[in-house]
């Protein structure tokens, strides 16, 4: 492969002729500014920052650009050293190279494999090129109009099995195998203390991971349900400070120093909650998804004490969803319990 | 979600700060829509400062009235028996919206500020002028069913989605808010604004501009709230109507009546509430009411229903609050506030 550059790239530095991850060269996307993003993951628009970041570039500078997916059938081939991530000295980095129609290095930014690259500081640097007049030898915005984006995307991470596909890879991807990354393990995380379930729990969270997320994905309690994900269906309750509440409408960090409760922590040791007996006693599930919403709810319900008569229940209860319409059995699980009969 | 930075607030005047000096910072309290909207890509801000610890968290008397903090739940507000007993519209129109986890969580300044369900709102791929101005509107021409019939403009035609904001338009509330340059009272009914052509702004606060409480006036007479919804229970509205009447002896003195779901915000009718002062309530009266509340309706392709749902809808609720009709359930709960029965099991006897 080729040769390592021997200094870092400065600003101002000519972007010497190489080969683009699609077989194309540089030299052809000469005429019209281009801007090369390393990746270390996956180009996946389901990681939601980079296809904000890409989508948030082309809006602002396209109209009319082609966005040269130089890497979205082909780049799993790529090796975690690539010619071109090392040619340019991000291997194993996050970065994005603005290069103009003459092949300058306007502008770069490189940050850790665990941090994300701020949209914020690449729009204000790109709109600061764009303001530069054209005889400055700055970026037009004529040109930049037509600015096609070409996103080179290099694998750094370790690959989890359940990443990797084994046919694509080469196998100096599989060099350093170690343990997989944990999931969100992205950017900027902070540290964060929930108390769940009586139990102080440490964690190292992004600020945007909702208190469900936290509690499935980080402490893998899988009991409390992610039904719609947008406080439409109720599977996810949980308590907090001792009131129901939607734990997929709310950021985890915002839970610190509250008292939450989760399905798990309902019984005490071998002995249900008399709601969870109650519900088995009447049938009162059939799939069973929504039950850990359900429950909570109901729990939350007998101890609120404003429901007693059928239409008040059913009112009180219509935040959480039942796809099995075992609403009836649910109905009579608790009016059980709120007439003190124990299920048994 | 794009990710971003989180703030506690320290103080309300750090959070004003804040928030007013960086054009891509948002408060959050409850964070019900606020959440989801930035699950949507809806929202993007790049700091979100939390300000549900701040000590705005009581129910106090204030003049004759009843002050709320910002962050009092909307269940603290619905079931506080001074608002039970004296804004029953209040209390009912809390219960008609969202479920009891919801309601929560949700905060009395954030309910107000709860954004549109245009679903070409939500939908990031759709244009929308209220989301991303300059795009379009893609509901002018598309499925507009739960759109307005009132106010809207050639740039959008969204309805404001909280029920609570109809009762406190009714009951002429004041927002009191902390703003970078001083505080501010502001009445109700001018507190949210019409689309125009600026339908990114909801509201007249100002970026960074804090709630720090909403004032119920003194009001003693009856109130109540209505809605009509696609299914018994935790639906936005289809229309709704809130209504206080102020009586001497057998006539009306004074009528306010506010409709939800057919305006940019909660639409008072001063033609209607006109023609009830100083009369004495009747069906036919209410007709006549009802039918001065929507002559200038301007329906869309697949919303027309509202107008005689909403006519039908405004005479039942002001039946009700003057005791011609009696109240579906017991004043100031949500069986009380839902025109369609209670989940699917009560027949309606009205």
């Amino acid at each position: 492969m080729s040769a390592l550059l021997s200094a870092p790239l400065q600003i101002g530095d000519v972007i010497a002729d190489c080969s683009l991850p699609d077989g194309s060269r540089l030299s052809q996307l000469r005429g019209r500014p281009v801007i090369l993003a390393f990746a270390p993951e996956a180009w996946n628009p389901a990681h939601t920052y980079q296809s904000e970041l890409f989508a948030q570039i082309l809006k602002d500078f396209d109209e009319g650009a082609t966005f040269i997916e130089a890497c979205t059938d082909d780049w799993h081939n790529f090796d975690t050293e690539s010619d071109l991530a090392a040619r340019f000295g991000v291997s194993g980095k996050r970065a994005l190279f603005l290069i103009d129609e003459v092949g300058i290095l306007r502008w770069k930014i490189e940050v850790g494999s665990n941090e994300i690259i701020s949209l914020g500081e690449v729009i204000t640097a790109l709109e600061t090129l764009k303001a530069k007049p054209q005889n400055a030898g700055g970026i037009s915005r004529r040109a930049f109009l037509s600015a096609s984006l070409a996103a080179a995307a290099v694998l750094s991470l370790p690959l989890s099995s359940a990443q990797a596909d084994p046919q694509m890879l080469k196998p100096a991807v599989a060099r350093e195998q170690t343990a997989p990354p944990a999931p969100y393990e992205t950017a900027g995380t902070i540290p964060v203390t929930l108390r769940v379930n009586g139990q102080p729990r440490k964690l190292q969270l992004e600020p945007r991971v909702a208190l469900l997320d936290a509690l499935r994905e980080y402490l893998h309690l899988m009991g409390t349900k992610k039904g719609c994900d947008h406080g439409q269906c109720g599977a996810c309750t949980v308590h907090v400070n001792g009131e129901r509440q939607l734990s997929c409408l709310t950021l985890a960090v915002m839970n610190q120093g509250k008292e939450i409760t989760t399905i798990e922590g309902l019984a005490s040791g071998e002995n249900l909650h008399p709601v969870q007996a109650a519900f088995i006693k009447n049938d009162a599930f059939q799939c069973g998804y929504c039950t850990p919403g359900q429950i909570m709810s109901a729990v939350a319900l007998i101890k609120e004490g404003r429901a007693r008569t059928d239409a008040e229940i059913r009112e009180a209860m219509s935040g959480n969803l039942c796809r099995c319409a075992a609403y009836p059995n649910i109905i009579a699980a608790i009016k059980e319990v709120q007439g003190g009969v124990r299920a048994v | 979600m794009h990710p971003f930075q989180y703030e506690r607030a320290r103080n309300a005047k750090s959070a004003v700060s804040t928030v007013s000096r960086n054009a891509s910072s948002t408060f959050i309290a409850g964070g019900t829509s606020h959440i989801d909207l930035m699950k949507e890509n809806v929202h993007r801000p790049d700091l979100v400062v939390d300000v549900s610890g701040l000590p705005l968290q009581s129910i106090a008397a204030q003049g004759g009235g009843i002050r709320i903090g910002a962050n009092v739940s909307n269940t603290q507000v619905a079931y506080h028996a001074e608002v039970v007993s004296r804004y029953p519209v209040l209390s009912e129109a809390i219960l008609a919206g969202a479920s009891a986890q919801i309601r929560n969580m949700a905060s009395t300044a954030g309910n107000p500020l709860q954004r549109t369900r245009c679903p070409y709102f939500r939908d990031t791929s759709q244009s929308c002028n209220k989301r991303e101005p300059g795009t379009g509107c893609a509901a002018i021409t598309g499925i507009n069913r739960v759109h307005a019939i009132f106010g809207a403009s050639e740039a959008c035609i969204a309805t404001h989605p909280s029920d609570m904001a109809v009762a406190l338009s009714a009951l002429d509330a004041i927002v009191q808010t902390q703003g970078p340059r001083g505080n501010r009272s502001i009445p109700f009914p001018e507190f949210h604004r019409l689309p125009e052509n600026t339908p990114q702004l909801d509201t007249v606060l100002q970026q960074g501009e804090l709630i720090t409480s909403i004032d119920l006036p003194t009001f003693s007479g009856r109130s109540h709230y209505l809605k009509a919804r696609e299914r018994a229970s935790y639906a936005f509205a289809l229309v709704s109507c809130a209504v206080t009447l102020e009586m001497d002896g057998a006539t009306i003195r004074r009528a306010r009546i506010a409709l939800g779901g057919v305006a940019h915000k909660p639409w008072r009718t001063p033609e209607a509430e006109a023609m009830l002062a100083g009369k004495a309530p009747s069906e036919t009266l209410f007709r006549e009411a009802a039918r001065a509340a929507f002559a200038n309706a301007k329906p869309l392709e697949h919303n027309a229903y509202k107008i005689p749902l909403g006519q039908n809808l405004m005479v039942r609720a002001l039946m009700e609050t003057s005791g011609l009709l009696p109240l579906q359930g017991p004043a100031g709960t949500a069986l009380a506030s839902s025109a369609g029965g209670v989940a699917g099991i009560i027949p309606l006897t009205a």
